[in-house]
């Protein structure tokens, strides 16, 4: 029956607006299910896989031979409904009432585990004759599930905050450890849900996962009034945000979006290999230039990013060196209850021995941020207004007293952005270019979050270099959802930086904003859809600027 | 484009018309001589001089619009002859007193749907199929995703809804003729079994539903200001009307819901506003509008209300049907 139950916890999570209702109906779910569910419901609902498995015009294709309906017929539903998945479920209501075969209840697992894994193996003829015979045996509470897991949409308003929260009142276990244990890979099982839920803290358990990255908030006015000497500056470095992490001799290098990218830097592997201590850093990674000491464009970054296993030739032309600012844990000690400012010494402290310490040079490749001080608010504006010629987005501003905490909790960092009027996008359409560019998709729209929902904010089609262009194109053709004429929607999974000159209310766009002369400033390939932009972000930014 | 001198019926300034009888069908200015099929207020318009209607339609118009205007009754299946061309109403199953119309001149039959539905409903008349050469037929929802639920699941959904969250006033929102009506007939016929509040413009057709005879159950008239915490827990039947705007701020702890057709796609429900929407209609869906066009062995077919494009090409491609267009 357990397919049904999720389907109803779908539904439910689907109409509830209350935080703290959807809390319970997880929580009643959670303790209504085998373990094995609800470690595939936690894997399905934190968004760990959007893994598309047959595509909505495969599904729309397959419908419309086995049931005799006109392609077109189908195009004109889906222009109504919005969703492949939703509009095969609309159109198989009450057609497979009329069949004699016995209905199945099988479980998430089974569904998730073997049905729809076995249907890769099949030849096309038996696969969609399979997808048939499921279509035909599934309750229909069920098929908008099926639909969705099958062609990789399942969406729900739930966040990773969400769940973590309801474990967290589920096991009366403090938030922080559930999202530590949330962290990294995810694997559906039996263990994975048991340990989630398991009442002993273990710090060894969690030795491979990397803590919740601490977020800083958009810089509000209010803080003028607080005293500058509160908070510790820092630079904002544009690189790849990075906890590396050195336990039991092993060094793993995490992103804010939770990849293990080991392979795409073994020089900084293999030198912080060489520090006696373990240790826990945060900091950011980036491509430097040694020779002026700053940090060269992320365009340079982004040539390491996605390559594995570098030569020693490009880790020559695109020195790495990470920059760390905080230092969260020693020797197996976690010190992130520790205010800031005594973390800072700590760091300092442990740099130096490292440096004097470690038998090669660490600092050719690893150093501590530097602090800025500024003497007042107006000199800490000053200094926001230099970070361009630095290669720095502004400033960092920290509270000096404050304990490292997960997520976005106001009050501990700030973000002060020297160019404020730019918000992180996920890409949602393309449309083919003209002239030079035919052929090719490069007219783009993205889309801000409002709730869960991603919301089309502006369009844009410069920016990007050529090659970045045809990489896109490559990827726009293979993860496209629906073609309407020349525009495609796509999957939403590519994160881009869009600058902007203004932003001022608009009653002619659903998004409520329009904002002038958008561009493409970055292919944020570091950050997940997750990251992106509200449009709550893009109000701020209206409010502030007016 | 369509529209021969010689039919019986015609599309003109946005009605239909027929003009040997010179009479129109639920025109949308004040004419001479009107047809009402039903009693919502997209069917008829003030002003006109003679109104002709079922007995029932005619209760709920005098209600809406007053006592004084001239209006002329007939039974269904009734015959009338205006002109030379016999004309009679017919059950079409959308709320209580709803018919089609038919023409029947020189032989040749013209059948106007009305606004109809097929499924099940005690608190009106059961469609009928009328045959007819000529049919002109409703489409508002002309797509196959529109398959209903039975209406006993939605009903039983409706009933959970409002026992699943006992400390909640419920709100539904629904058409305060015809469809409010319906649910309270099907909601007191499953397990929720606590107070329902009415509207006031629904409380006055409750009770013209009741004294047509029909048997609904009793609400409570809801008064401003009044009785807001012995609401907890009830449900309250409001038009759609006040769904936006200060109405609501009248109740505490609320949970709302709209019951329509359109409910039954998740991005209308999302974009509605409402917490919750309950996919039943007093329309019929595209297997009831297909159905109908089969068994009324009409041989030629035209669509008012709603998108009817993807009806017409499918009919005719697939079902080898005529359908033909208006004239404008």
């Amino acid at each position: 029956m357990s397919l049904i139950k999720f389907s109803e916890l779908f539904c439910d999570l689907d109409s509830i607006n209350s935080t703290n209702n959807k809390i319970d109906v997880l929580k009643s779910y959670f303790l209504s299910n085998e373990p094995i569910d609800n470690s595939w419901a936690i894997y399905l609902l934190t968004g760990k896989s959007n893994k598309r498995f047959i595509s909505g015009r495969y599904l729309k294709n397959l419908f419309s031979q086995i049931y005799d309906y006109p392609q077109w017929l189908i195009d004109t539903c889906y222009l109504k409904v919005g969703d492949s998945a939703e509009v095969i479920t609309l159109l198989l209501k009450n057609k497979t009432t009329s069949r004699n075969k016995k209905l199945s209840n099988i479980s998430l697992n089974e569904l998730l585990s073997e049905i729809i894994p076995n249907l890769s193996k099949l030849n096309e003829e038996e696969k969609n004759l399979e997808i048939k015979n499921i279509w035909e045996t599934l309750p229909e509470d069920n098929h908008l599930i099926f639909n969705k897991i099958l062609t990789g949409t399942f969406r729900v308003g739930v966040s990773i905050g969400l769940i973590t929260k309801s474990i967290s009142k589920l096991i009366n276990i403090d938030e922080e450890i559930i999202s530590h244990r949330l962290m990294g890979d995810f694997k559906p099982s039996i263990e994975s849900y048991e340990f989630l839920i398991n009442k002993n803290i273990n710090q060894e358990e969690l030795s491979s996962k990397p803590y919740p990255f601490l977020l800083a908030n958009t810089f509000e006015d209010k803080i003028f009034k607080d005293s500058i000497n509160d908070f510790q500056f820092e630079w904002k470095y544009d690189g790849i945000r990075i906890q590396l992490i050195k336990r039991s001799g092993n060094v793993s290098l995490w992103t804010r979006g939770q990849e293990l990218v080991n392979d795409s830097f073994p020089e900084l592997v293999e030198k912080m290999s060489t520090i006696k201590d373990d240790f826990v850093l945060d900091g950011e990674l980036l491509v430097w230039n040694f020779k002026e000491q700053i940090a060269f464009d992320f365009s340079f970054l982004q040539k390491r990013i996605n390559r594995k296993s570098p030569t020693k030739s490009i880790q020559i032309k695109y020195p790495i060196i990470f920059i760390a600012y905080d230092l969260l844990e020693i020797n197996g000690r976690d010190i992130r209850e520790i205010k800031l400012e005594n973390r800072r010494i700590e760091l300092e402290k442990y740099y130096l021995k490292w440096q004097n310490k470690t038998k090669n040079n660490i600092t050719d490749i690893f150093k501590t941020c530097d602090l800025i001080f500024p003497k007042d608010w107006t000199d800490a504006l000053t200094f926001k207004e230099k970070s361009r010629e630095n290669n720095t987005e502004g400033l960092i501003i920290k509270n000096k007293k404050s304990s490292y905490t997960s997520g976005r909790k106001k009050g501990i960092w700030w973000k002060y952005k020297v160019d404020p009027m730019q918000l992180d996008a996920v890409l949602i359409y393309a449309k083919g270019g003209s002239g030079r560019r035919a052929g090719l998709y490069t007219d783009y729209s993205f889309a801000l979050w409002k709730d869960q929902e991603l919301i089309k904010f502006a369009s844009a089609y410069s920016g990007l270099t050529n090659i970045e262009i045809k990489e896109l194109d490559t990827w726009i053709r293979k993860n496209t959802i629906e073609k309407f004429g020349p525009v495609r929607s796509l999957k939403p999974e590519m994160v881009f930086e869009i600058s902007f000159e203004k932003i001022q209310i608009s009653k002619r766009h659903k998004s409520g904003i329009a904002v002038r002369f958008p561009r493409i400033t970055k292919w944020r390939k570091d950050k997940k859809i997750n990251d992106a932009d509200s449009l709550e972000n893009a109000y701020a930014l209206m409010k502030k600027i007016s | 484009m369509r529209n021969k001198e010689e039919d019986l019926i015609k599309y003109k300034d946005g009605n239909l018309y027929c003009e040997l009888a010179d009479i129109w069908i639920d025109p949308s200015k004040p004419v001479k001589k009107a047809l009402i099929t039903h009693a919502h207020f997209d069917h008829f318009t003030f002003g006109c001089e003679e109104y002709i209607s079922t007995k029932e339609t005619a209760i709920l118009l005098k209600e809406r619009i007053g006592d004084n205007i001239k209006i002329k009754v007939f039974d269904y299946e009734e015959e009338f002859k205006i002109n030379g061309i016999y004309i009679s109403f017919h059950p079409s199953g959308h709320i209580l007193g709803s018919s089609q119309i038919r023409f029947i001149f020189a032989e040749e039959k013209w059948l106007i749907s009305g606004d109809f539905k097929l499924q099940k409903d005690e608190t009106c008349e059961q469609y009928k199929i009328v045959k007819t050469d000529y049919l002109i037929s409703e489409c508002t929802f002309g797509l196959p995703i529109f398959n209903w639920d039975e209406t006993k699941k939605v009903a039983n959904n409706i009933s959970e809804w409002i026992t699943n969250s006992p400390k909640k006033t419920s709100l539904l929102f629904c058409y305060s003729l015809g469809k409010a009506q319906r649910l309270l007939n099907e909601i007191s016929q499953t397990n929720f079994k606590g107070n329902i509040y009415s509207h006031g413009s629904i409380y006055k057709m409750n009770n013209c539903y009741k004294e047509l005879g029909i048997d609904i159950k009793e609400t409570i008239k809801i008064e401003n200001k009044k009785n807001i915490d012995e609401l907890k827990g009830s449900l309250i039947l409001l038009p759609p009307s006040l769904s936006k705007g200060s109405y609501l701020k009248n109740f505490k702890n609320i949970q709302t819901a709209f019951a329509s057709g359109w409910m039954s796609i998740r991005a209308l429900r999302k974009r509605s506003g409402y917490d919750k929407g309950f996919a039943i209609s007093d329309h019929a869906d595209w297997d009831g509008i297909l159905e109908v066009v089969k068994k009324s062995e009409a041989k030629n077919v035209f669509f008012h209300h709603g998108d009817s494009e993807a009806l017409r090409k499918y009919l005719i491609e697939k079902k080898s049907i005529n359908v033909l267009l208006f004239g404008k």
